[in-house]
């Protein structure tokens, strides 16, 4: 089989607040041999703000991502969720509209630029999903997770909109579930799991976002789970970050442990807790650690 | 082929409050069949008291959205075998995020009170003399958001109303852009302000479900993202959203990249940020603080301000095309 490689755009957040997630990966992937090729002149995608604020720009500063994946004759993975909505989306409409591509392209022309509409935007999870294979991962298991009680949270940029990603079934996800038994555990099913995590509001209308923090962490809590698992970093940061809010407004002590989904992968690699940067989290998962 | 439909029952009228309970149902499925036509045939042969809402049986009319296993769906356009065996079950249930009234029959109140809210009807300019010419770009702008037929399956699946019932809700936001889109309409910008205010379209929580889930391509949350756009655009970002938004865009240009903390003190101001003190406190013992004076920028950040400098000559062209 061919070795996997592919440009890596981590995303804002994994370079700064949630930098464990990025380490964890960068180690995970050398211990897979997936090859990560840096991005280091790959702008942010935007996050959706940058749609509300201008579309046509927004779609310029993405198919400047692409065009330098496209120079590196790669496809992109990403870590987050939201980079990977964003940046399907963005794909979508300029390569299903060809007069979109053109002005985009006539924009771009002027910092010296083109984008030829080639690039796949993956994430961390589908590339093991899809490309690796999680037979494949299973067989690099140095330490199943046989003792953990995990439940998966996909949110809502790793599903939707899924005329733009093409990524699982968004009504019925089995990736998150099938990687975690691919590392030993159990899955904790429950309602919430598809849902938002209330970040994108955060700073407009904390109470409903925190609310909404709440109720997915006692979704999985009130399952008898004792972590949880994300593959994006804006929802670890209200999942884990925002928690004790979460519990100032529902009045119950929580306490869920959450996992950046690279960090579950790590630990069943046989990563240590200061190589998954586990005492970066608020709320410790280091007790659950076996 | 005998199918199991689990339905989620409640009747009010009978016991005083809705006390709802799973009652299940066997259907003679045949290739095709819809949810609807499964209802109504429960209702003719099994179960009169069975209660839902139907009309046209065309996806036309609105009337038929319910939850189809966990999300929102028209009744009519929806096949009983295909979401079968897609799940191994099959639970209808009324809409989410709306007052059961009974059985699948939800209270629609608070849907038509929003639309109210958004004025929905044209207040037009002054005509034009030779009368208005609507070119197909003009029309393209709202044309997604007219073919709302009002079922309420994105208001059901969304994310902020779930939690926060004053929220205005993707059904009347995409209404609308209906009129703010219109180059005829008189009354925007009071529209924009309104739309910008608490529990407006900055409480939008970019969650994707209204999409996902509207049966008619309406795109709700593009004429959300519209609305944010043109309300930028007239001056009206004196909100948390905007703010944060336009932070945003700065820190793009300026770095190429998001700078958390400016873009936490932009949108806050100053008084909340400092209310935010023991919050960041706690996030730099375990090193999860931004330091925005090592922020470093991307490498060749000249063609980010390039591409901005291209986009903002073209606005400036269009405004003057406009004068």
């Amino acid at each position: 089989m061919a070795k996997l490689k592919y440009a890596y755009y981590p995303g804002c957040a994994s370079q700064a607040i949630t930098r464990e997630s990025n380490e964890t990966t960068r180690r995970v992937a050398r211990i897979l041999g997936i090859e990560l090729h840096d991005m280091p002149a790959a702008n942010c995608c935007g996050a959706g703000l940058m749609t509300d604020y201008d579309y046509e720009l927004s779609l310029a500063l993405n198919a400047r991502i692409f065009a330098q994946a496209e120079e590196m004759g790669m496809d992109i993975m990403t870590i987050c969720s939201t980079c990977l909505m964003v940046m399907n989306k963005a794909n979508r409409d300029l390569t299903s509209n060809p007069g979109l591509l053109e002005s985009t392209n006539a924009i771009l022309g002027e910092a010296g630029l083109k984008y030829g509409g080639k690039v796949k935007v993956k994430q961390l999870l589908w590339v093991l999903a899809e490309d690796y294979g999680f037979d494949r991962l299973k067989k690099k298991v140095k330490k199943p997770l046989s003792w953990l009680k995990a439940a998966p949270f996909y949110g809502c940029h790793s599903l939707r909109p899924s005329d733009a990603l093409g990524f699982d079934d968004p009504e019925d996800p089995r990736s998150l579930e099938e990687a975690i038994g691919a590392l030993g555990g159990e899955v904790v099913d429950y309602a919430g799991k598809t849902k938002c995590c209330g970040f994108q509001i955060d700073l407009v209308n904390e109470e409903a976002a925190v609310e909404m923090t709440g109720r997915r962490l006692t979704g999985a809590l009130d399952k008898g789970a004792d972590c949880m698992v994300t593959p994006c970093p804006f929802c670890h940061i209200n999942l884990d970050n925002y928690q004790s809010m979460a519990e100032k407004k529902l009045s119950r002590k929580i306490d869920l442990p959450v996992f950046h989904f690279s960090q579950l992968v790590g630990l069943a690699l046989g990563m240590s807790p200061a190589e998954l940067g586990l005492s970066r989290h608020l709320v410790s998962p280091e007790k659950i650690v076996r | 082929m005998r199918l199991k439909l689990k339905i989620r029952r409640c009747d009010p009228m009978k016991t005083g409050a809705c006390s709802p309970f799973l009652q299940a149902y066997d259907v003679e499925a045949e290739e095709g069949m819809t949810v609807l036509e499964a209802l109504i045939s429960i209702a003719e042969t099994d179960d009169p008291s069975l209660s839902f809402r139907r009309s046209c049986r065309s996806a036309i009319c609105g009337s038929c959205a319910v939850t189809v296993n966990g999300f929102p769906k028209l009744a009519c356009n929806t096949q009983i075998i295909p979401e079968h065996r897609k799940r191994g079950q099959l639970v209808l249930e009324p809409l989410a995020n709306h007052r059961v009234l009974k059985d699948l029959i939800v209270d629609m109140d608070p849907f038509w009170r929003k639309f109210e809210k958004t004025t929905p009807f044209l207040i037009p300019k002054e005509e034009p003399e030779g009368g208005w010419k609507i070119t197909g770009e003009d029309q393209a702008v709202i044309d997604d958001s007219q073919k709302c037929i009002m079922c309420g399956s994105c208001n059901a699946a969304c994310n902020t109303l779930d939690v926060d019932p004053g929220f205005v809700g993707p059904a009347a936001s995409a209404k609308a852009w209906r009129f703010v889109g219109d180059v005829r309409e008189a009354d925007g910008e009071r529209r924009l302000k309104d739309l910008s205010a608490e529990h407006g379209v900055w409480d939008c929580v970019r969650c994707m479900h209204c999409t996902e889930y509207c049966p008619k391509g309406v795109d709700p949350l593009k004429a959300i993202e519209q609305l944010r756009s043109r309300a930028m655009g007239a001056g009206i970002v004196d909100n948390h959203g905007a703010k944060h938004t336009l932070a945003m865009a700065e820190s793009i240009k300026r770095v190429g990249r998001l700078d958390e903390a400016a873009m936490t003190f932009k949108t806050l101001g100053i008084l909340r940020s400092l209310g935010m003190i023991p919050f960041g406190l706690k996030m730099e013992i375990h090193g999860k603080m931004p330091h925005p004076i090592i922020f470093p920028a991307i490498e060749k950040m000249e063609e980010v301000k390039k591409i901005y400098e291209a986009v903002e000559e073209k606005r400036k062209k269009e405004r003057g095309g406009e004068g």
